[in-house]
């Protein structure tokens, strides 16, 4: 497979003048700024082949913005190497547009007034894409994302639904190899949310685009993406996939008993508990016992607790992925590069 | 070229989506040209008032302020009709348009200009058309020839480009700091205020500005000094009104790269 | 009650103290604007030494304590409460435990607290370094003075309070709204002083309600109006203050109404 994206130790660093309070403080900071240098990414490495489909995860301000801009060609990087579609993003910029198709999630890039159909039109235009290809890629969006009951409405009247799939037809217009998303699912419903992701998965297996999204919705993650990049201070956390990221960090499976009579002893009970098994709560003849993964596997925790009382009915429940990040960043759990997990 | 000529036609099916967009509300489009049309002819009326007590405004005579005025409307009129994209520049930034246009095949600045026409200012621009009339009117006597129009005419058309590289120019600002988008406004309101009145009512040094800095003059104070036959301040001959076209040219010139640079420091910053 | 409205009116003053640079860039506009009247004016002098008993110095006090008041009584794209009615935020501050009307004045002088301090004696005191105006008036034509922009105050505050509240009734109200502060510039003096008008047009702007907006006080603080006519005008402000504000009050009363048969 042949590499779309590779940043080798990309930087950036912004110089951020600091306001002085006040008004006299102000007009100072005009005149004799206090200046102060926030590196919003750094030495961050990324490689990405053709056809994949990776999420860029992290918290508001990580840097996932500022990566991205640089890897469109918008920011210029303070250091490191880029090459996107084998192009330098910022010295050619414009011809690497002719590459990527943008979706925000938040904004939509349709004229507000007129219908669908006429945005879509001056799309064309706006990417050069030849007529009868403007037309076969048309058809056969509309197709895939049933744009027909839509077409001739005017943007403002769509449902948000129908707006973001209006956006990803003027996205795709062009057959853009590389495709980025902002929050694309952000505000849908589920069954919306279920559409766009079906599609998403579509038009990566049929036309082998390559899509980026960046989101906090981790269905988006686990149903989408093979492939994960946590950021966080401008660097990479994690980079690999997400059931090995589970596997590692959301150790912990909780198991909810439920048993046929109410607990009597509950301090009994934990002072016996096998190593690596403790117990969340216990209310009545229902349990919650998280356990790790390695310390003991869950049948021999269910068949331990069976052997002590008689069991009603029994369910897993897998660790979230939100709770996943959460305890990298609580625990500081850095990653090295690739540390314990396999990459592509 | 035929870039140029595809950034042209580019720019024409932009405004083309501009006016069938704001079309949609005919009505208050309606509404919005007779209102704007209603608070500018309230400008000239009140100029016409003030000459009710005084005869001339260091000379120059009601008509002749009335003309002046109303070039300056119709060459600021068509400049806001036509910039009003660059005008909200600062927003665009604010809410991150300018970046998806950055994503785009297409030269920023075409997207920039293409990306509003504010029909509304046809009030403003219609109001200069009835100011001239009035100023006719009062004017008998002046003696029309075809070269006065084409003065009249590539004046209006200069200062219109004066004007809208002066937008540029504050919303070049906004790839620094966002924070100053009004004291732009400050100059081109205030340029537009100004040299509504003869440009000899103001000291030396704002005169200076107004012909050798920001030349707006040469849209309006020096052809309509050509077409009523007045003398121009620094001993300069009325002839250089023909020269209009050039300084408009040379400005623009000077302002688009000021926009380049400004683009250049928001690739670096991105602020 | 009293109290709540002081608390409201101290909210709105610190409120516009937040805008610092949109505050500055507003000042310097307004001095920008009233130096290019200055110098018209001068121009126009050129050829008469006084008109309607104003002199050149007169004529260029008046217009920069106009400027000074602009902000105060006429603020200019003020949309605030329209706004409101178009987010429907309105619905909340109908149903506060107080007179809506009151409350949007008690807003608006603590708004006007800060343009007095920040506006208005910034702009003049630039009049004054500019062009040499010196202190418009000394003594008892303040006091006069003062009575008179309180009232134009009250006055200016219940004109913007009525142009924006027809945004209940009127879906696209804000080219009215241009309309109608334009109009109320014009027929106050901020485009052209009121006593350069021909007599006919002074004697029917001087019973329009936008005569006592900023003319009245401007023209009695620089000394033209004095003994009886100072008293007449004057209880021909009070009478616009009383109709302006009743008005208002009979507004809100309907839109109130509107609101709650609309379910809120």
């Amino acid at each position: 497979m042949a590499i779309i994206i590779e940043a080798q130790d990309v930087k950036k660093s912004f110089r951020v003048a600091k306001r002085r309070p006040g008004l006299l403080g102000g007009l100072r900071s005009i005149i004799n700024p206090e200046v102060r240098t926030v590196h919003a990414v750094n030495d961050l490495n990324i490689e990405i082949q053709r056809g994949e489909l990776v999420a860029l995860v992290g918290p508001n301000g990580a840097g996932k913005s500022t990566t991205i801009k640089m890897l469109t060609g918008i920011l210029v990087p303070s250091g490191g190497y880029v090459r996107v579609a084998g192009l330098k993003p910022v010295e050619q910029r414009r011809e690497l547009a002719a590459h990527i198709g943008v979706v925000f999630g938040q904004r939509t890039q349709l004229w507000w007034d007129l219908p669908l159909k006429d945005s879509l039109h001056l799309l064309r235009h706006l990417y050069r894409v030849p007529e009868e290809r403007y037309t076969a890629n048309l058809k056969h969006l509309s197709e895939m994302l049933e744009l027909d009951e839509f077409i001739e409405t005017p943007v403002r009247q769509l449902s948000l639904g129908q707006r973001m799939r209006g956006d990803l037809a003027a996205a795709l217009l062009h057959d853009p190899e590389l495709l980025y998303l902002d929050e694309p699912t952000i505000g849908l419903d589920v069954v919306a949310k279920a559409r766009i992701r079906e599609f998403l998965l579509s038009v990566n297996a049929k036309r082998g685009t390559t899509i980026l999204l960046t989101t906090h919705d981790m269905d988006d993650v686990e149903l989408l993406c093979p492939r994960m990049l946590i950021i966080d201070h401008g660097r990479k956390l994690y980079d690999g996939s997400v059931t090995a990221i589970r596997e590692r960090f959301g150790g912990e499976r909780i198991l909810i008993a439920v048993l046929e009579t109410a607990l009597q002893n509950q301090s009994a009970l934990q002072e016996e508990l096998p190593a690596g098994v403790s117990l969340l709560s216990s209310q009545g003849p229902r349990l919650e016992l998280s356990f790790g993964q390695r310390s003991l596997p869950a049948h021999e925790l269910v068949a331990w607790l069976g052997a002590r009382y008689p069991l009603h009915d029994v369910t897993f429940q897998e660790p979230e992925i939100e709770d996943v990040i959460r305890r990298i960043y609580e625990e500081g759990l850095l990653l090295k590069e690739g540390a314990g997990v396999k990459k592509h | 070229m035929r870039m140029f000529l595809y950034d042209a036609r580019l720019y024409f099916w932009l405004i083309s989506m501009q006016i069938r967009a704001q079309w949609q509300y005919k009505f208050n489009l309606f509404l919005d040209i007779v209102t704007y049309f209603g608070v500018t002819a309230l400008e000239i009326i009140s100029l016409l008032l003030f000459f009710i007590p005084f005869p001339t405004l260091l000379g120059w005579k009601v008509g002749e302020v009335a003309l002046l005025g109303s070039i300056m409307s119709i060459s600021f009129g068509l400049a806001e009709l036509v910039g009003a994209g660059i005008d909200n520049f600062g927003d665009m930034v604010r809410r991150g348009e300018f970046d998806r246009m950055l994503l785009r095949p297409i030269g920023a600045f075409t997207q920039v200009i293409g990306s509003d026409f504010r029909l509304r200012r046809l009030g403003r621009i219609t109001q200069g058309g009835a100011g001239i009339v009035v100023a006719l009117w009062f004017l008998p006597n002046l003696h029309w020839t075809l070269t006065k129009v084409l003065v009249l005419s590539i004046g209006i058309l200069s200062g219109t480009v004066i004007f809208v590289a002066i937008l540029l120019l504050g919303a070049t600002i906004c790839f620094w700091t966002i924070e100053t988008t009004e004291l732009t406004n400050m100059l081109t309101y205030g340029a537009r205020e100004m040299l509504s009145y003869p440009l000899t009512i103001y000291n030396l040094v704002l005169q200076r500005i107004f012909l050798f800095v920001f030349p707006v003059a040469f849209g309006t104070f020096v052809p309509a000094c050509y077409i009523l036959g007045r003398p121009l301040p620094f001993n300069m001959p009325g002839e250089v009104a023909f020269l209009a076209p050039v300084i408009a040219l040379i400005f623009a010139l000077i302002a688009s790269q000021i926009w380049r640079l400004g683009m250049r420091r928001y690739q670096s910053t991105g602020s | 009650m009293f109290r709540f409205y002081c608390e409201v009116a101290r909210t709105a003053f610190r409120r516009q103290a937040i805008y610092r640079w949109a505050n500055l860039a507003g000042l310097a506009t307004n001095i920008f604007f009233s130096a290019i009247f200055s110098y018209i004016i001068i121009g126009l002098f050129h050829v008469r030494p006084s008109v309607a008993g104003f002199t050149l110095v007169d004529t260029l006090r008046y217009t920069w304590l106009v400027q000074a008041l602009l902000m105060i009584i006429i603020p200019f794209g003020w949309t605030d409460l329209m706004l409101t009615i178009r987010t429907g935020e309105v619905v909340t501050d109908l149903s506060k435990p107080c007179n809506f009307y009151w409350y949007w004045f008690s807003r608006e002088v603590g708004r006007n607290g800060y343009y007095i301090l920040f506006r208005a004696l910034p702009i003049y005191l630039a009049g004054m370094l500019f062009f040499k105006l010196g202190a418009p008036a000394i003594g008892p034509n303040w006091l006069g003075f003062g009575l008179s922009v309180l009232l134009g105050t009250m006055l200016g505050i219940a004109y913007r309070f009525l142009y924006n509240i027809v945004a209940f009734w009127i879906v696209e109200a804000r080219s009215m709204i241009t309309l109608a502060q334009t109009s109320a510039l014009f027929f106050t003096g901020s485009y052209i002083p009121i006593p350069f008008l021909p007599p006919w047009a002074r004697s029917i702007v001087e019973w329009l309600p936008f005569n006592g907006l900023m003319n009245l006080p401007s023209q009695i603080l620089l000394g033209k109006i004095s003994g009886g006519t100072f008293w007449l005008e004057v209880a021909r402000q009070v009478g616009w203050v009383m109709v302006l504000t009743c008005g208002c009050l009979l507004l809100t009363r309907m839109a109130t109404r509107r609101v709650v048969s609309q379910g809120g």
